[in-house]
Formats: structure tokens, C-alpha cells, sequence
């Protein structure tokens, strides 16, 4: 005789798909730089697109829990989140997937399998031209602050290796506060010396703009939407990172400059 | 207004560059670093004519991220809900990365032995770092307000 299922039991366990399956993408739209407003809208979506009534969220810096109720019936689930980055096409890409969920007609299966093919298949620039797309821009950043033409070429070859060096050690899990430390170090010393060997008159200048590829840009501004769409816990988390992220920085250059004997240790 | 065209174009230039240089390392598609990029120039057009009207550049950079969040947010139909990190990508060029690394090497400064002038030191760290904070809430404000106002769709 097959044992009876308990109806209650059944429901919990679709719910509890649906809570994963949401928390997966309102995860991944976390990691590619959404803010806190826009994960909680793309997670309520994307649980009321399957019949929820109500959708509770709270947002921490590493996780993401909501609870779900629908029917009577009410779950609550927490899900890790990974490293905070950015990567637009895929967060927009997540983004149109909750508004197609939304619209109802999409099976739990079918939206797994999507949110999985979209990390999968979503394209992302090779790394070199990456670092050659970074490398301009800190370049470009010197001349914004008035780095010479000699300086200019040392701070685009900094900014490429620092970028590609990067990529590779935070690939390999390197802890992020040390990459910064690490590739601040790295890009100073190469945009000063580069800019010595080249007779700069910008040789300062030219360490401080070759290390601007750190300067989390997105996190900071995401920190405000934050707290000003009333989640300060979240937002304060991101400016704490923030300045811990530019503190490891500073100490790298700090470094670099004594190596070139521009400031005592 | 004439001789200020050269420079003018100067930061425009260096603005879209940036803007499209962080473009790619934030993963927008090749269609969109074009609007990074013009939303860079924007961005730095605005700001330069700013602080060449005796503008602070707290002041500057918010004019200059309320008429590119403004700019972008007329372009929702072409952009779609992308407008809004267009318009960021945009601005980025106008961080203080460099005042905020300043900021801090003072203050590391300030902790050395047998500092000399540590009051002038002092002073110019926490010139820096008042200036990173004020200036990023700009950047911030002037972005989110309009894009609040408007309305702007973020799916």
C-alpha cells in the first residue's frame, strides 16, 4: 500500500521550488550589481508569476532569505549570496526573465532551466580586452586629472596588467581586500616607473590614476539607492566594503611609493 | 566661451573613454558602450562648463548627473530599463577615486614618525575626504532624483 501524501506537505514542497528558484535569480541579479529594490521586486515577480499571495524579503550582504504564502500555506527560505560584482548583461538578462514569469504561463522546471542557461550562455568580454578596455579608461581618468602625454601611455599599460592580473587572481578565489592591496601595489609601481622611464612630469598623478580601476564606483552609488530606498542596513554594508576595498588600496600604492623612494615607509 | 571649446572637448573625449572602458569591465553589450560612452561626454561636458562657471566641483558633478540621468531617462524608449545603469556608467568618470586615495595617504601620513607640518597634512586629508563624500552624495543624488521622478522602469 502506497503511504498517503499529506496535502500540506505537497504544497510546502512547491512552495519551497518556488522560493529557491526565485531567491536563485533575485541571487544572481544581487552579484551583477542590482540594487536592494530591484532584487526584491525581480524575487516578487517572479513568486507571485507562480500564484503567490504575499512575498516577505529580507537582504543581507551575504544572503537573501524570503518567505512565501500561498493558500494558507507559508515558507520561509535563505539562500547564500556570492562575491557583489557587476555584470549588466546579465542582470538585465534576469531582469526579463521576471517580468516574463510575471506574466504566468512558465512551469518551476522551465524557469530553473532558463535562469541556468542564461548563466551559462549570458556573453561576457575576454578578459584581454577587458583589461585593454581598463587600461584606457584609468589612462583616460589620468587625463581627466591632468596626467601628461608620457604618463598617459604608463598609466594604459598599468591599468592593462593590473586588470588582467586581477581577473586571474580573483578567478583562482583570492580574497577580494587583498586583490586590491595586491593590484594597487602592482599598478602604482608599474605607472611609476613607467612614468619615470618615460620623463613624466605627472609621476604621482600617474600611480594615483593607474590604480583608479579599483575605485568601486558601482557599490557606492548602489550603497545610496540603498539607503535611500530605505534598506541602510544594506547600503551602510556597502560603504563599510567601500572604504575597506579603497583602504587596501591606498596601503598598496602607500607601498609602491616608498618602493620608488617617493614617500618614507 | 570659445578658447573653453579645446578643453571642453578634451574631458568630453577622456569622459566617453572612461565611461566606455568601464563599460566593458561592467559587461555592457558592444550596442550599449555607445551610450556609455556618450553619456560619459555628457557627463563631463556638463561638469567642465560648471567649474569653468566658478562652480564647485561638488556642484559641477550633481548638475552634471542630473542632465545625464535626465538625458538617459528621455532615451528610455531606445535603452529600455537599461537606462539607468547607462546613465551611472556615464558618471562613473566623475568618482574622486583619486581624492578618496589622497584622502587616505594623508591620513596614513598623519601616523608617521617625525611628521613635519602634521596640522597641513591633517587638513588636506580631511579636505579630500570631505570632498569624496560630498561629491559622490552629488553624483548619487543627482542620478536617483531624476530617475525617481521620472519614474524610470527598472524591468
Amino acid at each position: 500500500m502506497e503511504p498517503q501524501q499529506d496535502p500540506v506537505v505537497v504544497r510546502h514542497r512547491e512552495l519551497e521550488r518556488i522560493a529557491n528558484m526565485a531567491l536563485r535569480a533575485g541571487r544572481i541579479m544581487m552579484e551583477s550589481g542590482a540594487s536592494v529594490s530591484v532584487v526584491h521586486n525581480g524575487v516578487g515577480m517572479i513568486a507571485r508569476g507562480f500564484g503567490v499571495d504575499d512575498v516577505g524579503m529580507r537582504s543581507g550582504y551575504a544572503s537573501l532569505e524570503v518567505t512565501v504564502h500561498a493558500g494558507g500555506n507559508t515558507i520561509t527560505r535563505m539562500m547564500q549570496v556570492g562575491r557583489l560584482g557587476v555584470n549588466h548583461r546579465l542582470d538585465q538578462a534576469i531582469r526579463r526573465l521576471a517580468v516574463r514569469v510575471s506574466h504566468g504561463g512558465m512551469s518551476v522546471d522551465e524557469v530553473e532551466a532558463e535562469i541556468a542557461r542564461l548563466v551559462k550562455e549570458t556573453p561576457r568580454h575576454p578578459a584581454w580586452v577587458v583589461a585593454v578596455a581598463v587600461g584606457i579608461a584609468c589612462a583616460s581618468f589620468g587625463r581627466l586629472l591632468g596626467v601628461d602625454w608620457p604618463a598617459f601611455t604608463a598609466i594604459l599599460i598599468a591599468g592593462t596588467v593590473g586588470q588582467y592580473v586581477r581577473h586571474q587572481l580573483l578567478h583562482n578565489g583570492v580574497n577580494v581586500f587583498i586583490v586590491a592591496g595586491l593590484i594597487a601595489f602592482l599598478s602604482a609601481t608599474l605607472g611609476g616607473v613607467g612614468a619615470i622611464l618615460l620623463k613624466s612630469g605627472t609621476i604621482s598623478l600617474a600611480m594615483m590614476a593607474s590604480i583608479l580601476l579599483l575605485v568601486p564606483g558601482v557599490p557606492s552609488t548602489n550603497a545610496q539607492t540603498d539607503i535611500m530606498d530605505g534598506y541602510p542596513t544594506m547600503g551602510s554594508a556597502r560603504a563599510v566594503w567601500v572604504l575597506m576595498i579603497m583602504v587596501f588600496a591606498s596601503v598598496g600604492v602607500w607601498f609602491a611609493e616608498a618602493l620608488l623612494g617617493l614617500r618614507s615607509l | 566661451m570659445v578658447e573653453l571649446l579645446p578643453h571642453l572637448l578634451h574631458q568630453a573625449v577622456f569622459g566617453a573613454l572612461a565611461a566606455a572602458g568601464f563599460g566593458v569591465l561592467f559587461n555592457f553589450g558592444f550596442r550599449a558602450l555607445p551610450w556609455c560612452a556618450a553619456a560619459g561626454a555628457l557627463a563631463l561636458a556638463v561638469r567642465t562648463v560648471g567649474q569653468d562657471l566658478a562652480w564647485s566641483l561638488e556642484g559641477a558633478s550633481f548638475a552634471a548627473a542630473i542632465v545625464t540621468s535626465c538625458s538617459v531617462s528621455a532615451l528610455r524608449k531606445q535603452l529600455g530599463p537599461a537606462c539607468n545603469a547607462v546613465g551611472l556608467a556615464g558618471c562613473i568618470p566623475m568618482v574622486p577615486g583619486a581624492f578618496f586615495g589622497q584622502a587616505l595617504l594623508g591620513f596614513l601620513s598623519v601616523t608617521a614618525p617625525n611628521l613635519v607640518d602634521a596640522e597641513a597634512t591633517l587638513i588636506l586629508a580631511v579636505q579630500s575626504l570631505l570632498r569624496v563624500i560630498f561629491t559622490l552624495g552629488a553624483i548619487g543624488a543627482g542620478l536617483l532624483i531624476p530617475a525617481h521622478l521620472l519614474r524610470n522602469q527598472d524591468f
